[in-house]
């Protein structure tokens, strides 16, 4: 099966590492791999912050690079339902409304993709240790994925899962809310890891980079002994 | 007599300009798509009511006692003494004969010193007077909901509103053929009241326990403006 | 006029508050708790989705029919004898009261929660006349007695405040020589409040639901003070916005099962009380006189466009329990009376953007409170669509931004760009890393950086790492 990828870019940039594991997760689950050069930002920054015109550029030029593909893949519900959010974004626009379902119709989130086309609950990991899972807010809510990670984690050999307290509740990522209400999202980011804490557990697992580079820099800022992962990294574990 | 309208015609002429068309005085009734209420206790027997409400009113701060109309009498009095006796308030109502409650009410009651007053439509004044400094308030609903624990009252001249808010306890006896699944049906009923040419009661009361309130750090208190106690008894009068 | 309730720059306010520790305590655990019963009561109550779907279908059908069902509503007050004042405006709808209050001669006035009448600074426009105006909810009389204080919260207003600082409100400006055990608070209030109901000249309330069949007002309350307030004065003055009403009893009955679960966690208040006109021939209590105020005060301007949704609201402020926004700052950051994602969608409408443009910035667009709105208001998506407004129609956007967001259109559509922009960003931000980490960000980044760290860019990037790998990436 042939696999486009949406990196994010997040992951380009940021996170190259989520993007090895999923290309290597989803090779080994027999996927070929195609990553279109011409892939930009999905327009999100703009978008939520009211720059719907301005974003409006960055999403044809999307729409255009995953337009041959059969399914598009993303390591992040957030960008993902970014995807999803195009069909209104260019609603009544008869050259761009079709493409932007097509589109939208074809994307799938990293784990809901492993769970729902591929059918595979057990990918073969193995990773010794105590895990938490943070659900991001946009892959459980608006993209309403919200069993595929957990269906997956659970089959992942000497993985032991506490559930996090509050785990429905915002990091305070939020895109540019973190740097434009920088210190109501570091309050909010310092509460998600006093929970991630009391759980006990050594390692933080989610699914969307965003979430993950705001919990992990204040994991980080504070020195606690917690490994942060994205959920293709543990998936890529053996 | 009837009362004044000002301002209807500007004020509803731009509702409908925003709207889009001009006012309307004709309109389609509403078939709604969803109708969960009904399913709510659908196929309960009344003894499962009893016992839903008995379970609800643990929630409440609201003690049932379930009596027949032969015991009714000394179930009373036992309520009335937890109650600290003293003076009593009720609605002029045939009912209190009916189950059997005059030679308690009129003659035990004296001779224990405990006062009552029956409200009295030609002596409005002392009717507030008397409601104030009683110690306990009965009244009787009319429709009793099992879901929510809830006694329906309707006023009348013989049935005052103060009686079952302004004395500190309030006990409501709830004949068990009053009985019903939810709200649904008391609105239903008060509807077809309506729809034979029945007035509306000009105070409908759902009154579910004693007041209450948890204004003061989120810690309820029981007893706030109206009734601190309160106690349902359910009387098996099929 | 507006609903404003702070002169302090919303990012003054946000600092105040973040340091509120009290505040931030209650109003965390507070959320907790109403989150954990509004839960449990919809699981209860079973099939939570559908009654959702239902509330949705009833608020939406009542706006799109709004001019019909007022004007049933009106008919059928007056038709009991009341009578009925549509205001267009807050002055409109003060000057109207204040008119009762001189023919009435009041001098003391008492009420129940409202807020409509916070909106239009009724008890102001009263106190104004020399009338004293006293609030009977506990936690709203609270706040009254604290120098007018405004409310933190749609449902529980004085949630900011705990018990110790309420027995010092109440022993410096009244003298009280109890201890702050809530029940002793609440016991002094009861008994201070009730010669108050008994002596007042008028009763004023709020009004959860209209009842346009049978031109009732629909109150619910905990404390029974509604019920005081209605009962006992001679005359009683309803005021309520445009859009709280419904057909029949039936809905305000769905509504009422909506509005107590998602508000308080229960499966009603212990008072839910329908009133119907002036009171019937020989009764006793009840008012004489009966005015229901109706008040527009800029709801129609949202009427017909694209906010349109939030008029279906019934203040329950399950989102505002929800917002894990509000969790950190508590109402009175939002500078309105209307805190909260309910606040932020609604204070701009009603009260302009001038004052209230940075509420819509509030906000994670995590969706929480869309997810608990009880009659589906997409809530997160209003507050996007006042982004929008604030940045296309209102010119309100800083410049900066607007530049950056200009690049953004401008570099983001331009692959060859972008990628130059990737590669760049690892040149361009090693003088501020450090072990692989940037701890104090320059520009936007140092709002960042103040509490966490910031990745490093990649040295290499994901996509030249994959067009460099093996086909099939076997090493």
């Amino acid at each position: 099966m042939k696999v486009t990828l949406f990196a994010t870019c997040l992951v380009d940039m940021f996170q190259g590492d989520v993007g090895k594991a999923v290309v290597e997760v989803l090779e080994r689950l027999g996927c070929t791999i195609d990553f279109p050069e011409n892939q930009i930002c999905c327009g999100q920054p703009a978008y939520n912050s009211g720059y719907v015109q301005e974003s409006k550029n960055a999403m044809k030029k999307m729409i255009l690079a995953f337009e041959h593909a059969e399914y598009v893949v993303s390591p992040s519900g957030s960008c993902a339902y970014m995807f999803k959010e195009y069909p209104e974004v260019f609603k009544g626009d008869a050259v761009w409304e079709p493409k932007a379902k097509a589109l939208a119709t074809k994307t799938y989130e990293f784990t809901e993709f492993i769970v729902d086309v591929l059918k595979i609950e057990d990918v073969g990991a193995h990773l010794e240790g105590t895990a938490t899972y943070h659900s991001s807010c946009h892959m459980t809510r608006l993209l309403g994925v919200q069993e595929a990670p957990m269906t997956l984690l659970s089959h992942v050999k000497g993985l032991q899962y506490i559930e996090l307290p509050g785990k429905e509740r915002c990091c305070g990522f939020g895109g540019t809310f973190s740097v434009k209400m920088g210190n109501i999202s570091g309050q909010m980011v310092s509460e998600k890891v006093q929970n991630v804490e009391e759980t006990g557990a050594d390692i933080l697992i989610g699914a969307d980079a965003g979430c993950l580079i705001n919990i992990g820099g204040r994991i980080d800022r504070q020195g606690k002994p917690i490994k942060v992962m994205h959920i293709a990294e543990v998936l890529n574990c053996r | 007599m009837k009362g004044i309208i000002e301002n209807r015609d500007t004020f509803l002429n731009k509702i409908a300009h925003q709207l889009g068309r001009t006012p309307t005085k004709n309109i389609e009734q509403p078939i709604w798509q969803y109708q969960p209420q009904d399913r709510v206790l659908k196929d309960a027997t009344q003894d499962e009511l009893v016992a839903v409400l008995q379970e609800q009113c643990l929630n409440i701060n609201t003690n049932v006692v379930i009596t027949n109309t032969a015991k009714l009498a000394d179930t009373l009095q036992t309520v009335v003494d937890s109650f600290g006796g003293r003076s009593v308030i009720t609605w002029k109502d045939d009912r209190f004969q009916k189950y059997g409650l005059s030679q308690l009410m009129n003659e035990q009651w004296p001779q224990a010193n405990i006062d009552l007053y029956v409200w009295n439509s030609a002596q409005p004044e002392e009717n507030i007077i008397q409601a104030e400094k009683a110690n306990i308030g009965i009244t009787i609903s009319e429709m009793t909901l099992a879901e929510s624990g809830t006694a329906v009252l309707f006023s009348d001249k013989d049935k005052g509103r103060s009686v079952s808010f302004l004395p500190e306890k309030s006990i409501i006896l709830i004949p068990k053929s009053t009985i019903v699944p939810r709200m649904t049906q008391a609105a239903r009923w008060i509807r077809e009241k309506m729809h034979s040419g029945e007035k509306v009661a000009s105070c409908v009361n759902f009154i579910t326990g004693p007041s209450n309130s948890a204004d003061i750090e989120m810690i309820l208190v029981v007893g706030v403006h109206g009734p601190i106690k309160a106690i349902y008894i359910v009387i098996e009068d099929q | 006029m507006s609903m404003k309730t702070s002169d302090d720059p919303f990012k003054n306010r946000v600092s105040k508050e973040l340091t509120n520790t009290f505040m931030r305590g209650a109003v965390s655990s507070a959320q907790e708790r109403f989150q954990t019963r509004r839960l449990k009561q919809a699981d209860e109550l079973g099939h939570w989705e559908e009654w959702r779907s239902h509330g949705e279908e009833i608020r939406q059908h009542v706006l799109a029919n709004l001019d019909y069902y007022l004007y049933e509503l009106s008919e059928n007050v007056s038709k009991r004898g009341g009578h009925v004042f549509f205001a267009q405006t807050a002055q409109e709808a003060t000057a109207y009261i204040q008119q009762i209050a001189n023919e009435k001669q009041a001098r003391k006035i008492v009420k129940s929660k409202s807020m409509v009448t916070e909106e239009i600074h009724l008890n102001a426009a009263l106190e104004q006349l020399g009338c004293e105006v006293i609030e009977t909810d506990l936690g709203e009389y609270i706040l009254q007695v604290d120098d007018h204080e405004p409310p933190s919260h749609i449902v529980v207003p004085a949630l900011h405040k705990n018990k110790e600082q309420i027995r010092d409100v109440f022993k410096d400006k009244q003298g009280y020589d109890k201890t702050e055990k809530p029940e002793e608070l609440a016991l002094y209030v009861r008994e201070k409040l009730r010669n108050e109901y008994l002596t007042a000249d008028i009763g004023i309330t709020g009004c959860n639901f209209a009842i346009a069949e049978s031109g009732s007002i629909t109150l619910v309350t905990n404390e029974g003070n509604a019920d005081l307030v209605t009962a006992l004065p001679k005359t009683q003055i309803t005021v309520m916005g445009m859009e709280r009403i419904v057909p029949t009893f039936e809905e305000m009955e769905v509504l009422v099962s909506l509005l107590t679960r998602s508000a308080v966690g229960q499966k009603l208040t212990s008072y839910i009380t329908t009133l119907t006109g002036i009171k019937d021939e020989g009764d006793t209590d009840g008012p004489e006189e009966f005015h229901l105020v109706i008040v527009d005060n800029g709801r129609s301007d949202i009427l017909g466009g694209e906010f349109q949704p939030i008029l279906q609201c019934i203040r329950c402020a399950a989102c505002v329990n929800a917002c894990p926004v509000y969790r950190h700052v508590g109402g009175h950051t939002y500078g309105s009376i209307y805190s909260g994602p309910v606040g932020v969608v609604l204070s701009p409408l009603l009260g302009g953007y001038e004052d209230f443009k940075e509420l819509p910035y509030a906000s994670t667009l995590c969706g929480a409170c869309t997810d608990a709105c009880p009659v589906k208001i997409p809530l997160h998506q209003l507050i996007h669509k006042h982004r929008q407004v604030i940045v296309e129609n209102e010119g309100k956007a800083p410049v900066s931004e607007k530049l950056l967001m200009k690049a953004f259109g401008f570099g983001a559509a331009s692959p060859s760009l972008f990628k130059m922009a990737t590669k760049m960003a690892s040149p361009v931000m090693s003088p501020f890393t450090k072990d692989n980490k940037i701890s104090n960000g320059p520009g936007p980044l140092k709002a960042w950086t103040a509490d966490r760290d910031f990745p490093a860019p990649n040295k290499e990037n994901f996509r030249d790492w994959f067009k460099k790998r093996p086909i099939g990436g076997e090493e």
